[in-house]
């Protein structure tokens, strides 16, 4: 390859990386963070209340639901197993007509039971805003809402993660054979971070070129599907979803003549064997194109969304409607559409590729670090022989060192406090106060300011310790729920919830460990860099000629 | 050896350019070849995947188009492929 077009991919490289690093670490820390968002609903769940209701007596709750509150019958679930995060098995949500469909914050959620007497109980409650704000974080590089605006911004940072992909493939390719292998660990450590950071993006190349095409999409499919409409489809896009209308305008029906749940699961296993149903989703059960969509996974096939798939049933006759949607069962054009979908979410092979996407996520969270602080030391002023004293570095390079150290450690610190917090908070004042976002927001920017207005060298070690410190108090506050049930604290014992406690301590001890080596580089780092604490006015010089 | 050949001009602006609009056109051309092709499969399926073709064309040809001589020659290459294919398309509908 000739060294011209390596020096203008440098240049490209270089400037979608340093423009867009912040964004996607954020992206990737949360992104990573919400492969887990289940066993963050049920960490975060406090403990039900609801009397539980046997799947046998589904029916009657069923029923009976629908004889008093109408307006779930458009849209209700049945659970088939119990979880931390759902308060009773049916439950039904009621969204505001003019809200998006992805702002969550407007949504009144209701939960029904049946009580001794076998009479329906309902509950409006309001699930903790924690996993959906992670999501949003990632979903929108760490903007508040998952609005239309934010989610062009997304779009804009993912072409430009892509830019940054291909032009740091042409710049490594010369020397691919040459670096691939070679981790120099040493003295020279700008050469052992450049090193660091091949390594991790071309390992993980694919990863990265399947989220960057699949977030540019994500934001922009409105559009794309807008203008192809025009210009590809005569402006029948619309109606390619439409279901075909009912045969006969059927009256009123009664759901009591619906087959049990437990009969439409079973067909569902009849169907697809290997497919685990999770939950029942019905649709417009009183009127002529009443559906159930019986929901699940099936570990070894493709899963068309992050909470799996589903095998559309009519509840009346048992007949399956459709299995466009249902995991190893789906044509070859929409096995190839839900690719794309599992491939972004972690939506097939069970939990060892969702830790595969956990580490994966953190690895490339760390990519976007690296390459900020490779930019800081690419414009590293040297002192050499002849300079009694480490020359003064360049503005913008202590600024970009205190913004990246104040973005990526505020971001850790603002979701472990939003955590935490949101379980104090639960327990001192109860579920109507939620200040998700108030925590988050708050560490986030007092991180970022902190770190601008003490400098680089003298916020990181602190703010390591502070995130580590936060993320231990995870473990820590369900500890105390464990210990000290009368604190109105809670902890749960599944694996989902224990996991979150578990990989919370580890996190924490990971940056423990970074804060330690961070602060020995601090003190025992040259004096002419970014890193350096200048409080030691009286550097030996005698380091200069370390090098 | 490498002397010898003429320089590579940056252009960043026109290149940058030629990437961004003709590789919009190039892009949507292509989703529109493929939508005309691939008539058997159902319009949701089709439509879909058409949909997904758009955005690795057009940031192939944004992240491919600095490999360009020049921003000229971007500009003419690009030009001449999304030229061609908007031809076959036009000759497949006519057809």
């Amino acid at each position: 390859m000739r060294t011209d077009f390596v020096r203008i991919y440098k240049s490209v490289h270089t400037w979608t990386g340093i423009l867009t690093g912040m964004a996607l670490f954020i992206a990737f820390y949360a992104g990573a963070l919400t492969v887990f968002k289940e066993p963050l609903a049920r960490w975060v769940a406090p403990p039900a209340e609801m009397r539980p209701v046997t799947l046998a007596d589904a029916p009657q709750l069923i029923a009976r639901t629908l004889a008093e509150h109408p307006d779930s019958a458009r849209d209700f679930t049945l659970h088939l197993h119990d979880a931390e995060h759902l308060p009773a098995r049916l439950g039904w949500q009621l969204r505001p007509a003019d809200g998006d469909d992805h702002d969550e914050s407007g949504v009144r959620h209701f939960a029904a039971t049946l009580d001794e007497g076998g009479a329906v109980q309902v509950n409006e409650y309001r699930p903790s805003e924690l996993p959906g704000f992670i999501d949003t974080l990632h979903r929108v590089v760490g903007l508040p809402f998952d609005t239309d605006p934010n989610r062009w911004v997304m779009g804009v940072v993912a072409a430009l993660y892509a830019l940054a992909l291909i032009s740091g493939v042409v710049v490594l390719l010369p020397s691919l054979v040459k670096d691939f292998f070679a981790l120099r660990v040493g003295r020279n450590l700008k050469r052992m971070w450049l090193d660091a950071h091949n390594v991790v993006g071309i390992v993980s190349l694919p990863f990265h070129v399947v989220m960057a095409l699949t977030a540019a999409v994500f934001a922009f499919h409105d559009g794309i599907y807008a203008l192809q409409d025009q210009l590809l489809h005569d402006g029948k896009w619309g109606s390619a979803f439409q279901r075909p209308k009912p045969s006969a305008a059927a009256a009123q029906r009664d759901p009591a003549a619906m087959l049990t749940p437990q009969a439409l699961v079973d067909k569902a296993m009849v169907f697809a064997p290997g497919f685990v149903p999770s939950m029942l989703q019905y649709q417009q059960v009183t009127g002529p194109r009443a559906v159930v969509r019986v929901w699940g996974k099936d570990e070894a096939a493709v899963s068309p969304r992050a909470r799996g798939g589903f095998l559309a049933i009519d509840p009346y006759s048992g007949k399956v409607m459709s299995s466009d949607f249902l995991p190893g069962r789906q044509s070859t054009g929409n096995l190839v559409i839900s690719s794309f979908f599992a491939l972004h979410m972690a939506a097939f092979g069970g939990s060892a590729v969702q830790w595969m996407y956990f580490v994966l996520g953190l690895a490339g969270a760390w990519l976007f670090y690296s390459g900020n602080l490779l930019w800081v030391e690419t414009r590293r002023r040297k002192q050499t022989r002849e300079m009694p004293e480490a020359p003064v570095q360049r503005r913008d390079t202590r600024l970009m060192a205190a913004a990246t150290v104040g973005v990526c450690l505020g971001c850790i610190c603002g979701i472990s406090l939003a955590m935490v917090g949101g379980k104090w908070l639960y327990a001192l004042a109860g579920p109507a106060v939620d200040a998700t976002r108030l925590l988050y927001y708050a560490a986030f920017f007092a991180c970022i300011g902190w770190a601008f207005l003490v400098g680089a060298a003298r916020s990181v070690v602190p703010l390591l310790w502070l995130a580590c410190g936060l993320t231990l108090a995870i473990p820590l506050t369900s500890l105390s729920g464990a210990l000290l049930p009368a604190s109105g604290l809670w902890a749960h014992a599944s694996w989902a919830s224990l996991g979150v406690d578990l990989t919370a301590l580890a996190g924490a001890v990971a940056l423990a460990i970074m804060a330690r080596v961070t602060a020995r580089r601090i003190a025992a780092g040259r004096p002419d860099s970014v890193w350096s604490v200048p409080a030691s006015t009286t550097a030996p010089v005698a380091t200069a000629n370390q090098s | 050896m490498a002397d010898k050949l003429p320089p590579i001009r940056r252009d960043w602006v026109s290149k940058s350019l030629a990437g961004f609009l003709l590789g919009a056109v190039l892009a949507f051309a292509a989703s529109a070849l493929f939508n005309v092709l691939s008539a058997d499969l159902p319009m949701s399926v089709r439509g879909q995947l058409a949909m997904w073709l758009v955005p690795p064309v057009w940031l192939g040809a944004l992240g491919g188009v600095y490999f360009f001589a020049s921003g000229l020659r971007a500009w003419l290459w690009l030009g001449g492929a999304s030229a061609l294919l908007l031809g076959l398309l036009l000759a497949l509908r006519l057809s």
